[in-house]
């Protein structure tokens, strides 16, 4: 069988969206100079605090997410697994786990916040084309192929 | 498959090494985060150098002078909670003013002393007093960083001031003498803990025991034969 192009979309956009998690959670653990922001106002977003849940960076829960969509993507790109439901169910709900939670994140930035971070914007916009590529897999799910 | 693991090699190439690259940025700045060697010839180019903050009325007959440690969770107390109420009161009403000197406890409080020389630079933009609540106000997330550099340029933006002079400011040696002068200073009229609260009138200088607002307010009645005044 083929490799899934959507899981190759998929393993690209979450490599990009690690890099961006990464970089934010490298600045809170105070490992990089000044914000670098060119849209927005990332330094009051990532200052505020809504920058944590609790004692977890919120950025710790993105680099977590996107590292275990991307492997989820890899390991749905090997043979044995090309057809898997499970990995493609993986994909949907964490993905789709992943669109709701970067919607109440945005939320927080347009009407608590009101600031708005660029790389919080990207991430959401990556995890949203991370959920639309995902649902090729539904027919998977189904028993059958996409 | 091949020209995904390509295009995937390439974007982590770019993606990891820009990342990788601010953090090289960030780790060797050079920023100035601990006391300096300082060679003065005599006690008054120490107390020259060792220039506090003030506010309220520089002709004010009383003077308010605390050292403190940004780091210092007594201090952050005594910021936010006694401090206000100083200023409201006998600093707004021209009685008293207040004279905030740098005592950063470095040996446990590692980033004091770059909180301190933050402060300063804030100062530069005439912004020092909202830094200073700021730091204080935030001070459980930025005293437990192992770079809170950042941290500090954050608040910088939340205070509305230009990041580039700021963070130019900061990740140099700028105000690390006058810090160091400060330190060496409160050491020298027996400072050893913050925050350590001192009132001067009409030449006396007294020590205080207690720093909550009534025994700040008694004190200067005390030592200006006045009743408590508002």
């Amino acid at each position: 069988m083929a490799p899934p192009t959507n899981r190759m979309v998929i393993a690209i956009l979450a490599l990009i969206g690690l890099c961006v998690a990464l970089y934010l959670w490298a600045h809170n653990a105070g490992l990089t100079g000044p914000i670098v922001c060119g849209v927005g106002d990332c330094a009051t977003v990532q200052s505020s605090e809504y920058a944590t849940i609790g004692p977890i960076p919120v950025s710790s829960i993105g680099v977590f997410g996107y590292i275990v969509v991307l492997a989820l993507s890899f390991v749905g790109l090997q043979p044995a697994h090309r057809d898997s439901a499970l990995i493609g169910g993986l994909l949907l709900t964490g993905s789709g786990g992943g669109v709701v939670f970067s919607g109440w994140l945005t939320y927080l930035e347009a009407f608590v916040i009101n600031a708005w971070c660029q790389y919080c914007v990207i991430s959401a916009i990556l995890i949203t084309l991370i959920f639309l590529a995902s649902l090729p897999e539904i027919p998977r799910l189904r028993g059958g192929t996409s | 498959m091949k020209k995904f693991y390509y295009l995937f090699a390439a974007v982590a190439v770019i993606g990891i090494g820009a990342v990788a690259y601010n953090v090289g940025n960030g780790m060797f700045g050079s920023a100035v985060s601990a006391p300096i060697e300082l060679d003065l010839g005599n006690d008054e180019a120490l107390v020259e150098l060792a220039q506090g903050v003030e506010k309220g009325d520089a002709d004010a007959p009383v003077t308010i002078v605390e050292f403190g440690d940004f780091q210092c969770p007594g201090c952050g107390s005594f910021a936010l909670s006694v401090k206000p109420q100083l200023d409201g009161t006998i600093v707004a009403s021209g009685q008293a003013k207040f004279v905030f000197y740098d005592f950063p406890i470095v040996s446990i409080h590692p980033n004091a002393f770059l909180a301190a020389r933050a402060a300063r630079c804030a100062e530069d933009q005439d912004k020092y007093w909202e830094y200073h609540e700021t730091l204080f106000r935030h001070q459980a997330r930025w005293a437990t960083a192992s770079m809170p550099s950042s941290a500090f340029e954050d608040y910088a933006s939340d205070v509305g001031l230009d990041g580039g002079d700021f963070s130019a400011c900061l990740s140099s040696d700028k105000y690390a003498d006058v810090v160091t002068a400060n330190m060496e200073l409160g050491t020298r009229m027996g400072v050893s803990g913050t925050p350590s609260i001192f009132i001067n009138f009409n030449g006396q200088t007294r020590r205080l025991s207690r720093f909550d607002f009534e025994s700040i307010q008694q004190e200067i009645a005390n030592m200006t034969g006045t009743e408590g005044t508002n």
